[in-house]
């Protein structure tokens, strides 16, 4: 079996025990320090990363079932930090202290990868799980909702 | 000269100053401010001698590049983009042309206690003064340059024009030479309708970091040689560690080392607690696990926070101790139309930022260096220097941004056990609290119980209110024999906002058993609770609109001292009716609520719609209303309001730590439920007076005015009158 994994497009060969979660294996070993911990138990989704394009909560993840598979943090979401929701989340002033929004803009960007114009419930649906202390939920509905609509009209 | 000041107001750095006071060495034009000192500063920092020592300063270099060092932290309220905006509006900046670098921990940046929403309050007017005066200096020296008068000169966007011939010079050019010109005593500030940045919609300027997970917070320090921490605490207050067997945890991998932690003479220590280091944080975990600790639970031990809730919601029904009387309470009561008291009840909460606590500490033999996400450098200092027994000033804090605070930052036990973790294995520690311990070892909001009676005469108008608190205080943390509020924390009722002419204010006995601290926006959430919904509750005892009640309230106070008082509160009222559409026609099971309060010198007022289906209750919109004074960056304080909304959504219907044999049951966001995005308001509308008073703070004040506008919105609805918050508790 494999023992690399690919994150943002380099590849890692893990030297670690395969049961720590890949949270702490981008925090603690690679110093990959963008994707934060807000829970470890899958509640709060401060963790979440791509899994082959898949947002997935790092914290639930071990390192093993990564393995052979591609990961993308939010320093891999783009090369210059011009990914269409990164550019909405400035627009329309998301973060206040930031800390969620790593995780907030993986679920987005997973949510229009498949689904480009949401609707405002399936923009909720795929954002119920990442929470957010600071209150920031209208200002990042708006952001994803100007996203998807510029899809829509460029569609 | 001496970066030191007999006065206030700016002055001149020479370069060995400026190089000593900011690590940086640069020619150019370097301006130092000292802040005023803070009466009543929460942060028990040791501010003396601040007010005479220069603790921030604008620095512009030969290359024109203009630094503004400032030493408040950032806690994602704007106060760094906000000050920037003062410094460069009166310095006609260009905003492109200006940074701010966050200073560490220093006695040079003053009182650094973020909270009490007073940054912007007290460093506004300093701020905009060491602008105005580098203007001043950069102005006269382009003046001596071309050998014309001063007043043919202006300064616009980073440079000056001669206005006899329109040649310019940059700010970069002219900075040298601005140096050695006159510091003014009393520099001309511009007046609003001058303003370029000050009031507008500026972005924070670390936005761009942020959405790249390049913004780094106290959890993100990375060192070489790092190790990461864990630990496991003392569940009960006063409680300690008898003894614990790490054997198995010492076998498992990536463990260095298993650290008993115990409490030192600081009123920030650590409660006490089991510590491992390992090469991971989920190694240190992993190993925490298999300690077994024998904890002995001491005299909280059987703290039960449901029992003692209800034992003051019984006690607060029987007379407590007068704080204040004035008129004729009785006598009032005899002649009165209509009589009606309430209870009302809070829990205790947690603040919960999304970073948990998190420090690195690595001590080393000629001193200690912290990267710690804080509200008070300061008070790391003084802890550290006493639990190693060093001098504070051997303590470097670099102050991290902090992933949310909301007032828990204050306290560093977090980083006294990180610096004990590092000083055991002589590495750079990093501790990250789990979710579990963070819930469960906090400094927490206090659980309250209010009784009011008041009485009405035949028009309706309040002629006496009797209000009685039991709460254990925040003081009680620091000296366990306080066993009730004290007037001071009584101080928001006895200046009731109704300018009540028989009045009385009694503070019940309530001891803590738990660590109490600062939660944003303090005893106001519960004092705005209980005084708004009361109200609501005498409105519709009389039979009127809450609107016309509040009203005639108000314009009923005839205080002279409360004008200004009873004018904003009436301002920040009306808007939020007017916006809000107080009185239009709703679908069945719909209703509006109002409520208004102010704290922190700042003013809101919120109406929420609500609609009621069962027992679910869904927002559909708030209107806040806010008189803060002038605005200065209104996009950062519709921000600060929108999360109020949110963190008093979440206070009002689920969040309450729980105790039982004197440990907190709760532990993560399953059982702790902070508000999720679907249950969000779709619409929030922040709304300003604009009166143009001195700016206040709004990182609290929005806080109190949502529970009671929300409660009262569902008793319009047709739903019950709730007075206990949350109003709908997890069962744990
Ligand atoms: S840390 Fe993974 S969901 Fe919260
Ligand atoms: S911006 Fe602070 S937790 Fe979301």
């Amino acid at each position: 079996m494999a023992d690399t994994l690919k994150i943002n497009g380099a590849e890692h060969t893990v030297e670690v025990d395969g049961a720590m979660p890949l949270l702490w294996y981008l925090r603690d070993i690679l110093h990959y320090t963008g994707t934060k911990f807000g829970c470890g138990m899958g509640l709060c989704g401060a963790c979440t990363i791509h899994l082959d394009g898949q947002p997935t909560r790092s914290c639930l993840i071990p390192v093993s079932a990564a393995l052979g598979r591609e990961v993308t943090t939010i320093e891999g979401l783009s090369p210059d930090g011009t990914h269409p929701l990164q550019l909405a989340w400035i627009e329309h002033r998301v973060p206040q202290c930031g800390y969620c929004q790593a995780g907030q803009i993986m679920s987005a960007a997973g949510l229009l990868a498949g689904n480009p114009s949401p609707s405002d419930a399936e923009i909720d649906a795929a954002m119920q799980g990442n929470l957010c202390r600071c209150g920031t939920y209208t200002r990042i509905k708006q952001a994803i909702r100007s996203v998807a609509d510029d899809a829509e009209g460029a569609a | 000269m001496k970066p030191s000041t007999s006065r206030p107001g700016p002055v001149l750095l020479g370069r060995r100053d400026f190089l000593k006071t900011s690590g940086v060495a640069a020619g150019g034009l370097a301006i130092g401010v000292s802040l005023p000192l803070v009466a009543g500063a929460r942060s028990d920092a040791d501010a003396s001698g601040a007010n005479t020592e220069v603790n921030a300063f604008v620095h512009i270099a030969e290359n024109g590049d203009t630094t503004l060092y400032c030493g408040r932290c950032e806690m994602g309220q704007g106060i760094a983009t906000a000050l920037t905006a003062a410094v460069a509006d009166e310095l006609e900046a260009d905003w492109d042309r200006v940074t701010v670098l966050q200073g560490d921990a220093d006695e040079k940046y003053g009182p650094q206690g973020t909270g009490g929403s007073r940054s912007i309050n007290i460093m506004f007017t300093p701020m905009r003064q060491a602008g105005a005066a580098a203007r001043a200096m950069l102005v006269a020296a382009a003046a001596e340059r071309w050998g014309i008068p001063a007043a043919d000169c202006v300064a616009e966007n980073h440079r000056v024009t001669n206005r006899q011939n329109s040649r310019t010079l940059g700010y970069g050019e002219l900075a040298a030479a601005a140096a050695g010109q006159a510091v003014p005593d009393d520099p001309a500030l511009k007046t609003p309708d001058q303003f370029r940045y000050i009031g507008k919609p500026l972005p924070r300027v670390d936005m761009g970091e942020v959405v790249v997970g390049a913004r780094t917070y106290g959890a993100d320090t990375r060192l070489p040689g790092m190790k990461f921490g864990a630990v496991r605490h003392v569940p009960v207050m006063g409680g300690r560690i008898v003894s614990f067997d790490a054997t198995e945890a010492r076998q498992m991998p990536g463990v260095i080392d298993v650290v008993r932690i115990d409490p030192i003479d600081d009123r920030y220590s650590s409660l006490g607690a089991i510590g491992v280091v390992a090469d991971s944080t989920w190694h240190a975990r992993q190993a925490l696990d298999k300690v077994q600790v024998d904890f002995e639970p001491g005299p909280h031990g059987d703290y039960d926070s449901a029992a003692y809730k209800a034992e003051l919601a019984r006690n607060v029904e029987a007379p407590a101790e007068p704080v204040h009387r004035r008129g004729n309470l009785a006598a009032a009561f005899e002649s009165a139309a209509t009589r009606h008291g309430a209870t009302y009840l809070g829990g205790h909460l947690s603040h919960s930022p999304m970073e948990p606590m998190a420090s690195a500490v690595w001590v080393r033999e000629d001193g200690c260096e912290v990267w710690a996400s804080t509200q008070d450098p300061a008070g790391i200092q003084r802890t550290l220097g006493t639990f190693l027994g060093i001098d504070p000033k051997a303590v470097t804090v670099h102050v991290m941004m902090a992933g949310g605070a909301f007032g828990r930052k204050f306290k560093c036990d977090y980083v006294h056990e990180a610096a004990a973790l590092s000083r055991a294995t002589g590495a750079p520690v990093n501790l990250t609290w789990s979710r579990e311990e963070d819930t469960r070892t906090g400094f927490y909001h206090s659980l309250s119980a209010q009784r009011i009676e008041a009485s009405l005469d035949e028009a309706g108008n309040v002629t006496g209110w009797l209000h009685r608190a039991a709460f254990p205080p925040i003081a009680s943390t620091f000296n366990p024999s306080v066993e009730r509020p004290s007037e001071g924390d009584l101080r928001a009722l006895v200046d009731h906002p109704y300018g009540i002419v028989n009045l009385e204010v009694e503070s019940g006995h309530a001891p803590a058993h738990t660590r109490i601290g600062w939660y944003r926006a303090v005893y106001a959430i519960f004092y705005g609770f209980a005084i708004n919904v009361f109200t609501d509750e005498l409105a519709e005892q009389a039979g009127e609109d809450p609107l016309e009640f509040h009203r005639r309230i108000y314009r009923n106070n005839t205080n002279s001292e409360q004008k200004e008082l009873v004018e904003r509160s009436l301002g920040v009222l009306e808007l939020a009716a007017e916006k809000g559409g107080w009185g239009k026609d709703l679908p069945e099971g719909h209703g509006l609520g109002i409520a208004v309060h102010h704290s922190f010198e700042s003013y809101t007022a919120m109406v929420v719609h609500v609609e009621l289906d069962g027992d679910k209750v869904k927002v559909h919109r708030v209107d806040c209303a806010v008189d803060c004074g002038l605005v200065l960056n209104p996009d950062q304080a519709t921000a600060q309001m929108e999360g109020a909304v949110i963190m008093g959504m979440s206070l009002a219907l689920y969040t309450e730590v729980t105790f039982r044999e004197g440990a907190v049951v709760n532990g993560n966001f399953h059982d702790y439920p902070i508000l999720r995005t679907q249950e969000a308001p779709r619409e929030i509308h922040v709304h300003f007076t604009n009166t143009g008073a001195r700016p206040t703070g709004l990182g609290e004040p929005g806080v109190p005015s949502l529970a009671p506008a929300l409660v009262n919105a569902i008793r319009a609805a047709g739903g019950p009158r709730h007075r206990s918050l949350p109003i709908k508790p997890m069962k744990v």
